[in-house]
This record gives structure tokens, sequence and C-alpha cells, in this order.
């Protein structure tokens, strides 16, 4: 049974970093094409950007739906606590989302493209920087009770750390957007986001390079089980391998190949994460409340796991058999008819 | 600013309007999507061009429908979390599961499969996109599945205990199929079916009535009318069964829904109310029309009450609703509704069983066409009033009997949550307008008989299909 109590907490600490990985990197490359439309000249090239995204936006965004419920009935007080102690963030990212999500459905219909072209590009932005502050803020500490209970202020999320950690993470967005456009554009388009690619590639190893640099320096918390937990080797390992993952990806995008520059940025994103989590772990509220702590009765945890996971392979497959379905480039700036 | 009410209250007023106003869309892309489901079987069995067209010209409503769900339903998962998280960390071992399986088995299908079904007709043959279209629709329904669970649990909490207020399982199948939970289910089912088929009966009368593509659209409307038939009458059923459930496990919210003050023992009859002025503060009605000795037979079906009705006075003031007026209202709005519908159907059903609904003569059911145009908007009135008579009913308690609304709201300053409610009143009205802008252009544009095919329709027979819209009237076609 005590087995039981480590392990299952654990198993859906790993399920909720997937889920989060999955929406990151899904919904991130929609994110930064709605940044980059923002600098796109004309609307017929700015309706080409959201053609490419047309028939998948919406099943990425639901990955985010999905932490959601996972993280609610994994780890209840984790749920309440972060979503209230985040509630402008928060709030902002879902008003950002949900304006995004009209301007699909009525760009579409509309004789005003330029409205909503600008609607989904503003909203795309304003949902990356809330994203980036409420990631920052977590990781920066959110001030709780021995309960895990909110204690602090409503705009305790707004400081200098959590607005490293979102113009990084907007930076990350348009670089995963630049490759992804590559991958779905051709002609003057794909040129653009070759260099779009580029310069986005540095800003964020700019920004990752900070938030490496500031995290033990600032992070009291996360200082001492850097170096207690005999992991600092590994850390030091982690900002080497992307520094090299970025040098691949400059080549690759210098050489023009089409799918070689999404996949190296994949393999940033993911570098990233291992290097997150294995900060953040065992912690869901850093660093004061831990997975165990937080975690649901052990049955809730294996019941959800049941009908949870037995899912996983089901959405992959078919969320991956629609990529197939609509993969190619955009051809035309209409959806459908 | 103190001339803001309290936090919990603005919190709920905040989950009340994103929640009804949220409820608009998925109520007919649900019960939509089924008949796009048959449209397409009957395309793929007859080959009839019309059919492609219907799955086609529906689409297009469903798809804006959908996008504004999508887009509503997201403030709706948070907020559990940014404005009522004492309720989450209370709840969460269950609440919280429940809310994950309807977005990994009922919202990611949905969302999987809409780009297939919608811009996948040249892309994968006929029966893969059907098997898209019917997974769009069964993942719209097993959301209305796991929501109505997860609320149904907040009316009739079981399966587990409550320990200092935080609700542990016991037993997770008991904590599903809760007391409350079948009747609910399926009253919602019905609910989302039936409020579509009128839109789409409305909108299709508009046509006839206005001459445009009757025979085209005398098909979608006898579609739509022969499900009524079945629908109508089930749901008043579905409706009696949900009032009965309340009667035997929501003492104060029958009580509301009925205005009723001072308690009727079992053994006794009651009036049943018909209209009335609920005055809270003097505890009586003010004003009061009566059907004597009614009660019984509605709940019942017998003169006499097995079970007592216990009136609002016998709760304390804290224990029971007070919007009573907003309550016995919606209750009314809710069944005049379903009965109005279910004869509108049934005057139909007649007129068309005496061959009045032929492509040459539907155009004369002028009056029947109105009342059917008048109709359509009439299920999102009635299914919004029933969540007031079922939410609203349920206050004081957020669980009923066990969490008061009061201490599940997140403490968040009250000029915090005044803020975003004002954004959501924004925005929501926005869409609201902008929406029935663009669907009232979808519909004044009308369908586009003139889209070519999908070349793989040849796929699934031997014979060649039929490239050109059947000029033919409709009921020569076959």
């Amino acid at each position: 049974m005590e087995t039981l109590d480590y392990f299952l907490p654990q198993v859906w600490f790993f399920i909720l970093a997937l889920f989060l990985f999955l929406y990151v990197i899904l919904d991130g490359f929609d994110l930064g094409v709605g940044i980059l439309s923002l600098t796109a000249d004309g609307d017929e090239k700015r309706g080409m950007l959201m053609t490419s995204l047309s028939n998948v936006w919406d099943a990425n965004e639901t990955w985010l739906v999905l932490m959601g419920g996972a993280l609610f009935g994994a780890f209840p007080v984790a749920y309440g606590t972060i979503l209230s102690a985040l509630y402008i963030p928060i709030l902002a990212m879902v008003f950002a989302l949900s304006i995004r999500a009209v301007s699909f459905e009525f760009r579409e219909l509309s004789q005003r493209k330029w409205f909503w072209n600008n609607a989904f590009g503003v909203a795309s932005l304003v949902a990356a920087l809330a994203q980036g502050f409420a990631l920052g803020s977590v990781l920066s500490g959110i001030q709780v009770d021995d309960a895990g209970h909110f204690i602090g202020g409503t705009w305790d999320w707004l400081n200098w750390r959590s607005l490293l950690a979102a113009l990084t993470l907007v930076q990350g967005y348009v670089l995963i957007g630049s490759t992804y456009l590559v991958l779905k554009t051709e002609g003057e388009l794909q040129d653009t986001h070759y260099r779009t690619a580029k310069i986005s590639a540095i800003t964020t190893l700019i920004g990752a390079l900070l938030i490496t640099i500031t995290t033990p320096i600032f992070y009291q918390g996360l200082r001492e089980k850097l170096f207690d937990s005999g992991l600092a080797t590994l850390f030091a390992i982690i900002p080497l391998l992307a520094v090299l993952l970025i040098g691949l990806l400059l080549r690759s995008l210098s050489a023009k190949s089409e799918n070689t520059p999404f996949i190296w940025t994949l393999l940033l994103f993911l570098l990233s994460f291992i290097g997150l989590g294995l900060i953040v772990f065992p912690y869901i509220i850093p660093t004061k409340i831990t997975i165990y702590q937080a975690a649901a009765a052990p049955s809730s945890l294996v019941f959800m796991l049941i009908f949870v996971g037995f899912l996983i392979p089901i959405m992959l497959f078919y969320n991956i058999y629609q990529y197939v379905v609509f993969r190619g480039k955009v051809s035309g700036i209409e959806y459908g008819e | 600013m103190d001339f803001l009410p309290d936090s919990y209250v603005l919190s709920r007023m905040q989950f009340a309007l994103t929640a009804l106003f949220h409820m608009l869309w998925p109520v007919l892309t649900t019960g939509m999507g089924i008949y796009l489901v048959v449209v397409e079987i009957l395309w793929l069995k007859t080959k009839n061009p019309d059919y492609y067209y219907h799955a086609r010209f529906w689409s297009k409503l469903y798809v804006l429908n959908f996008g504004i769900g999508v887009a509503t339903g997201i403030p709706m998962e948070f907020q559990f979390g940014t404005n009522w998280a004492p309720f989450s960390e209370a709840t969460g071992d269950f609440f919280g599961s429940i809310l994950g399986f309807e977005a990994s088995m009922a919202f990611m299908l949905e969302a999987g499969f809409l780009g297939i079904m919608l811009f996948g007709w040249e892309r994968v043959n006929p029966f893969i996109h059907l098997f898209a279209t019917v997974m769009v629709a069964f993942g719209a329904n097993l959301s209305t599945f796991w929501i109505l669970i997860a609320n149904s649990w907040m009316q009739t909490p079981t399966g587990g205990e409550f320990i200092d207020g935080h609700f542990f399982v016991r037993d997770y199948f008991q904590a599903m199929f809760n007391p409350f939970m079948r009747n609910s289910v399926l009253h919602m089912f019905f609910a989302t079916l039936e409020t579509s088929l009128f839109v789409i009966g409305g909108i299709s009368a508009w046509y006839v009535l206005k001459g445009r593509n009757e025979a085209f659209f005398a098909r979608s409307f006898k579609i739509v009318l022969g499900c009524a038939i079945a629908v109508a009458p089930i749901q008043i059923y579905m409706g009696h069964l949900s009032a009965e459930q309340v009667y035997h496990y929501q003492p104060t919210k029958l009580a509301a829904m009925e205005a009723r003050w001072e308690t009727i023992p079992a053994g006794e009859g009651g009036d049943w109310s018909l209209l009335a002025i609920p005055n809270d503060k003097a505890e009586r009605n003010d004003f009061e029309i009566v059907v004597p000795q009614a009660l019984g037979l509605i709940l019942e079906f017998k003169t006499k009450l097995t079970e007592p009705v216990q009136g609002l006075k016998a709760f304390a003031p804290e224990d029971r609703p007070h919007q009573v007026g907003l309550i016995y209202y919606s209750f009314r709005v809710m069944i005049a509704i379903g009965f109005f519908l279910a004869a509108l159907m049934a005057v139909s059903a007649l007129q068309w069983w005496r061959g009045k609904f032929s492509a040459e003569a539907i155009g004369e059911q002028k009056w029947l066409m109105r009342a059917w145009i008048f109709s359509a908007p009439l299920g999102y009135i009635a299914t919004d009033s029933g969540w007031i008579v079922r939410c609203v009913g349920r206050q004081p308690w957020t669980v009923y009997g066990q969490i008061r609304t009061i201490d599940a709201a997140s403490h968040v300053p009250a000029e915090v949550v005044f803020s975003s409610l004002l954004g959501f009143v924004t925005l929501y009205s926005l869409l609201l307008v902008t929406t029935l802008y663009f669907g009232t252009r979808i519909i004044s544009q009308g369908p586009n008989l003139t889209l070519p095919l999908p070349g793989n329709i040849d796929l699934i027979s031997t014979e060649p299909a039929q490239k050109q819209p059947d000029k033919r009237p409709v009921e020569a076609q076959q």
C-alpha cells in the first residue's frame, strides 16, 4: 500500500507533464503562428497562416482542457490553489483563447477579414503571454499555508521573473510556429519563416539561458533542491544539449531543409520540459506542496488511470490520423467550400 | 469598493451567466450532430445529392455553433479552480475525475474528428467520413452524459462520505449512478434533441414559407417532424420523472418550484399553483390562482400524496432557496414550452398524415410554417429555464445538503471578480450579436446546390453515382 501511495501520484505527475507537453508543442505552434500573423504583410498571407491551422487548432487546444481536468481530479488542492492564485492571468488566457476560437469561425464568414485576422493575432499573443506569466509564477513560488491554500495577493504573479518566463515562452512559440510554417507552406511565405525561425531560435536561447542562470540564484527552494539532490551534473548537461540542438536547428534552417527544423524544435521543447520536470518534481506547488500531499485518494487515482490511461493511446492515434489526413502544404486561403 | 456585492455572489453570477450562455451552443451541436449522421447515412444509401447538400448546408450552422461552444466552454472548466477553489479541493477526488473523463472521452473525440467531418469529404473514403461524423455526434453526446453525471452528483451526492467537508469516495459507480443521474442524463439528451429538431424544422419552415428550395427543405422538415413525433412526448414524460425525483430527494427545491410555504402532510391532497406572486419576506404568495387538488395528480397520478410536500416555512431561512419567483416561473415556462412543442408536433403530424406536406402542397401550410419558425428559439428558453430551476433551486447548497455555496467560493477580491464578470458580459454580448448576424447570413444565402459531389462516392458502389442534382420533384425521387 505504501509503495502505491508514492507510485500513483508519480504516474499522474508524469501524465500531467505529458498532457502539458503535448499542449505546449501543439497549441504552441498554433499560438506561434498567431503571433507571427501580426507581422505578416497583407490579409492574404494572414489568411494562409490561419488556414494552416483550421483543422487542427481545436484538437490541439483540447489538450489544455484535458490537463485541467486531470489536474482537478488527481491533485484537487493544487487545481484550486494555483488557478485562484493566478486568477488574472488564467482569466486573461481564457478570454484570449475564446476570442481566438471565434476568430476562426467569424473570419470564414466575414467580409472584413482584416478585423478577425487581427483579433486572432492579438488573442494568440495575449494567450501566450498569460501562459508564460502563469508558468513563471508557479515556478517562482505561490504563497500558501501548510494546507496548501493560497494566502498571497491578487497581483503576486506579476514580477520580473514571471515576465522573463512569459517573454521566453512567446519566443519559443514563435520558434515552433515558424518551423511549423516552414513545413506547411512554400515559396515566399516559407522564406519569411526560415528567417523568423532563425531569429526566434536565438532569442529563445537567450531567454532560456537567463532562466537557467537566474533560477539557482534567486529561487532558494529550487537551489537547495538542485544541489542536495546530486542532480547538479545532470542539470549541467541539459543546457549544453540545448545549445547543441540550437546549433543543429540553425544549420538545418540554413540548409533550407523543410522537416528537420520542426523536429529539432520539438526535441528542444522536450529537453526543456525534462529539465523543468526534474526541477519541479516532486512538487506540484513548488516548493511548498508535494504531489504526495496534494494527491487525491489512491482509489481515485486508480479509477482515473483506468479510464484516462486506456484512452491516451486512442487519443494519440486519432490525433495522429488527423495530421496524416491533412498532411501536405497549405494551398489556398479558404478552408473547405 | 463597498457598492459591490460579496465576492461569492459575484462568482455565482459569473458562473450562472457563463453556464446559461455556454449551454445555448452545445444544445444545438449535440442534437444536430445526430441529424447530420442521419442525412449522411441517407446520402450513402440513396446517393441522392439532396442529402449530401443537406449535410453540407447544416454543417455550416453546426460549425458556427461548435466554435462558440468551444470558446464559451473553456471558461466553465477553469472557473472551478479560479472561483471555486474550496469546492474543487473538497470534491476533486470525484468531481475532477469526471471532468477529466469528459475531456478525454468526449471533448477530444469531437475535436479530433471535426476536421475530417468538415474538410475531409475529398480526403478520406465515404465510410471513414461517416465514421468521423458519427464520432463527432457521439463525442458531443458523451459530453452531455459526463456533465450530467457531475451535476447530478451535486444534487444527490452518494457513493462516499463527507468528512470535515471533504468528499471521500467509497464506491465510484454508486457516485456516478447517483439517484438523479439516469433521468437527468435522459432529460438533457432529449432537450438537446428536441431543441435541435425545432431549430432545423423552424429554419426549413422559413424557406418553405419564402418559397425558396421548397422541395429541398420539405425533406429536412419531414425528417425532423418524424423524430419529433417520438421525442416531444418522451421529453414531457422525462420532465415528469425529473420532477418526481425532486419530490423524493430535494424538498426545498420542490417547495420553491411550487411557491409552497405551508406543508401538506402525507395522505392529503394539495392544490397546484398556476400563477402566483411569491413574497419571500412575508413568507406567502401575495396573489395565487390554483387548480384544486391537482398536485397529487401531477406528482403521483393520484389525488392523495403518499409523501408529505414540505413547505418553505418548514426550513430555516438559511437552509432554503430565496429566489422563489425565479424558480417558480422558470419551471412553468419550461413546462409551457414542452407542451406547446408537443401540440405543434401533433397538429403537424396530422397534416402530414393527411398528405398536406407534399412538395407542391407544403407551401400552402402558411400558419403551420409560421408556428414552426416561432418555435425555433423555444427549446433554448426551455433548456435554460430548466437549468435555472435545477441549480438556483439547489441553493443555498452547491452540493445539496453538504457544501454551502458561500463556503465553496474562492477568496478572490470582489473587484477582481467584478472585472472578469464585466468582461464576460461584454464578450458574450458581442458573441451573441455577431453569431446571430452570421447565422442569419448563412440562412439567407441558403444551400449551395452546385457544389461538386465528392469524387470518391463511386468507391462504395458498382453503380455510377448521380453527378447532377435530381431535378424531379422530391416526392418522385427515391
